[in-house]
């Protein structure tokens, strides 16, 4: 995520709420990261060079690109993230072989689910996907815990006898230490609080194929540390090759960032489906007869105010010509449809509309000026009511304008653009 | 279009033949059948017709050369045609302002000389009013009240520096056109004239095309011609590709005037270089090995009165441009030096293979009808010299 954003691929992400939830991230890391030394668990060695990669990655697209360094907000945000990557890193690094065996607290190792979930967290994982992910956290959390707590016995009671000092019971502690378990739930906390999403729809495998391999080296490094000391191999290869492996992984885990809420791809069939009905509907392509789009034209008022045209549906199967504009004007008639406290599917859908007709070199790209575009680009609030209210004026007026020339009335569709939109409405055909 | 048009069959084939299976459509296989014989005529036809497709960056007159040639080949436009254009003149006129009090406004904040772009306080009133309108759907119809007070703030010294620098802000260039016959466009039965038509600026989106014979609509011994225009912006470009095909000539439109000026879709690009570039696309395209070029280079009246004031280089194309003199000789030794730019042009990037195609330069006005009907003249006897030619009749 740090280095996503050095790279810029999240500018907008300048909200005041998530620069307070960088900062509390942060905040909450350093806290946990004093609380393990005060527990007797800092590291004796740090893995210095897996953090010099981190840094030297994080540097290196301003040295070779000569990226403008961001300034204020812009720049601070980075340092944090690096930062908190830094403290993320280093908890990683303290639960493979560097954690003392002599731990008082089998559960001192708390924090690392935390910052694991913290990390899925970290995504701005939407309430709905949210309940979905807790729901397999939490079991997976509790797994772990059975399975770990368990080891810890017999591994610990095994222990015990070689060494005088008898820490207390695991379960005695929970009591004594109840912070950890209000780390987790202040996470949680704030990732609900905090909604509003970066969506990068094709990261988002990447992601999550990443982390799962992240958390799975991590478990078996931290199994295997947990049964280890008395097997010479098993040893080696924990402080060998997880580790680095790990550190590797954890570079590619940094350097993208989920934030496709996972609702979305939950239902990623019925979004197409979805599509399909939304583009038949906006194309007005009928059923049978390409060639009767000049539809009784005539029986609709020109002069009718124009909004009021667009909704007609036969006036807007005759301004095919104007699809891309159309089309955005249909997508953003249900884009306002939308409550405006749904932050979550707005912004997913004005993900979408950008994605599709603002980004330059986009499939429908629309006719509207730069500096248009660039205030929808670097819109620092995706959700907002009037994001596109300013693109959708200047279609509005430039089709206006072309309809009052008289000059699209007279002909029909022209072949060269109903190909084109066939060619565009065939994969849904075929889905169909 | 025959390409196309199979292309559509095709497609119509697939779409229909998901409702075969419904026993009764005797009514689809009629409007089948009514289709088919639709192209076959239209194939037919089309032969004789000489496709011309008029190209170029947003901004570089296509539109105009097109509605000359409606008005030079074609019946013209009819009144009730100029009473359409009213609102659009109306709303280039809100929208002009609108650019105008903005941009003061940004100017006297970031430009080192502020204080020349401050408006004078009784005009802010009436400035903040027109920037509020001209980001409506809606505008209000000119009156002569509105008039007048556009008017006023048009003639405000601010304003006016500020149109100097109009050229940093994606201001129209009918812009002084229209501010100067404010009180004409505000007449209640106000009906435009071929000229403000020609002014009047919209984007085009889309397609649109014109069939005429140079000689005139009636008599129809003349070649045909079909021509297309075009959207110029960058967005527009993509639906270029499906005209391609079978193109007699291209006319490429380039605004020799627009080289201290921006892209209205991209703020960070000069025009010139965007033309310069899609310029050499064209020219690469497979499509066009033996399509004749004519290369129209636009805008000379704006060019005429720039060349003068902003010394050619501020182009990084021009960079090694020299001025010799002053006046008149200055513009022709401009614009000669910006004819050879594109002619070296031309020769970079065409194969050895294709340099048997035509290619011509002409200088063009687009608003000056008597100019454009020479040029299409030109281009006519051009055209028909290559097909006698290409006939092995010459």
């Amino acid at each position: 995520m740090a280095i996503c954003a050095v790279r810029g691929a999240a500018p907008a992400t300048t909200l005041p709420s998530q620069s307070l939830y960088y900062l509390l991230y942060c905040a909450f890391d350093s806290c946990s990261f004093i609380m393990s030394y005060e527990l007797g668990d800092f590291p004796v060695l740090v893995d210095w060079k897996s953090d010099f990669v981190l840094l030297v990655k994080a540097g290196v697209p301003y040295l070779i690109h000569k990226i403008p360094r961001p300034k204020g907000s812009g720049f601070w945000l980075v340092a944090i993230q690096v930062i908190a990557s830094f403290n993320l890193l280093l908890l990683i690094v303290m639960a493979f072989g560097y954690v003392r065996y002599r731990r008082k607290h089998w559960w001192s190792s708390c924090y690392i689910w935390a910052v694991g979930i913290c990390d899925f967290a970290h995504r701005r994982i939407p309430w709905k996907g949210c309940k979905m992910l807790m729901l397999m956290y939490s079991s997976w959390c509790i797994g772990v815990v059975t399975f770990l707590g368990n080891k810890w016995k017999t591994v610990y009671c095994s222990s015990s006898r070689e060494q005088a000092s008898k820490p207390p019971l695991p379960h005695e502690n929970t009591v004594d230490h109840p912070s950890y378990f209000h780390y987790i739930a202040a996470l949680v906390g704030f990732t609900a609080a905090v909604q509003h999403i970066e969506f990068r729809f094709h990261e988002l495998w990447r992601g999550i194929l990443v982390s799962a391999c992240c958390i799975g080296v991590w478990i078996v490094a931290y199994t295997l540390n947990e049964i280890g000391p008395n097997h010479f191999k098993i040893r080696i290869t924990n402080h060998g090759k997880p580790k680095q492996f790990t550190s590797f992984l954890l570079l590619a885990f940094f350097s993208m960032s989920i934030s496709q809420p996972l609702a979305s791809l939950l239902s990623s069939t019925k979004k197409d489906k979805q599509d399909y009905s939304m583009m038949s509907r906006a194309l007005g392509i009928p059923d049978s007869g390409l060639l009767v789009q000049e539809v009784s034209i005539q029986s609709i008022d020109p002069n009718e105010p124009f909004d009021k045209l667009l909704m007609d549906r036969r006036f807007r199967q005759s301004f095919v010509e104007f699809a891309d504009s159309v089309h955005i004007y249909v997508e953003l008639l249900q884009l306002d449809k939308i409550p405006v406290e749904d932050h979550v599917r707005r912004i997913y859908m004005a993900r979408h509309i950008i994605d599709t007709y603002i980004t330059p070199g986009s499939t429908m790209e629309v006719n509207i000026s730069h500096r248009c575009r660039q205030d929808i680009q670097s819109t620092p609030d995706m959700a907002h009511p009037d994001l596109f209210k300013n693109a959708l004026n200047e279609l509005i007026q430039l089709m206006k304008m072309l309809t009052r020339c008289g000059r699209h009335w007279r002909r029909g569709v022209s072949a060269a653009v109903l190909e084109m939109y066939l060619l565009l409405l065939l994969p849904y055909l075929i889905i169909c | 279009m025959v390409f196309v048009l199979c292309t559509l069959i095709d497609s119509m084939g697939s779409l229909c033949s998901r409702h075969r299976h419904s026993p009764a459509d005797p009514e689809e296989n009629e409007q089948t059948a009514e289709i088919e014989r639709r192209i076959e005529q239209e194939t037919k036809a089309e032969k004789h017709i000489q496709k011309l497709l008029l190209l170029g960056a947003g901004d570089s007159g296509k539109s105009t050369i097109f509605k000359q040639i409606k008005l030079l080949f074609q019946s013209g436009f009819d009144e009730a045609e100029l009473k359409g254009y009213t609102p659009v003149i109306h709303a280039n006129v809100y929208h002009t302002i609108k650019i105008l009090y903005d941009g003061s406004k940004e100017l006297s904040q970031s430009s080192e000389d502020s204080s020349k772009f401050i408006v004078s306080d009784e005009n802010k009133e009436i400035g903040e009013k027109f920037s509020e309108i001209g980001g409506r759907l809606n505008y209000p119809p000119l009156t002569k009240e509105i008039a007048r007070e556009i008017g006023t703030l048009w003639r405000d010294s601010a304003i006016q520096e500020t149109y100097v620098r109009g050229n940093e802000l994606q201001l129209p260039d009918c812009a002084q056109f229209f501010m100067e016959n404010l009180q004409r466009l505000s007449d209640t039965d106000y009906v435009p004239t071929k000229e403000d038509v020609l002014y009047a600026r919209v984007r085009t989106t889309g397609v649109v095309e014109i069939q005429f014979s140079s000689v005139g609509e009636n008599k129809k011994s003349g070649e045909v011609y079909r021509l297309f225009d075009v959207g110029g912006q960058k967005n527009e470009r993509r639906k270029w590709i499906h005209l391609f095909e079978g193109v007699s000539a291209v006319i490429f439109c380039a605004a020799i005037s627009e080289y201290d000026q921006t892209l209205f879709e991209d703020d960070n690009k000069n025009r010139m270089m965007e033309t310069k570039k899609l310029f050499e696309w064209i020219m690469k395209q497979p499509c066009f090995e033996k399509t004749s070029f004519l290369l129209f280079l636009n805008k000379f009246d704006l060019f005429e009165k720039k060349v003068l004031k902003v010394p050619l280089n501020a182009c990084e194309w021009f960079k090694d441009y020299q001025p010799v003199s002053t006046g008149k000789q200055e513009i022709e030794h401009a614009y000669e030096f910006v004819k050879k730019k594109f002619e070296e042009l031309y020769f970079q990037s065409t194969s050895p293979d294709r340099v048997d195609r035509v290619f011509k330069i002409y200088r063009t006005t687009a608003l000056d009808q008597k100019l454009v009907k020479k040029t299409f003249k030109l281009v006519d006897e051009t055209l028909r010299r290559r097909n006698l030619f290409e006939a092995g009749l010459l």
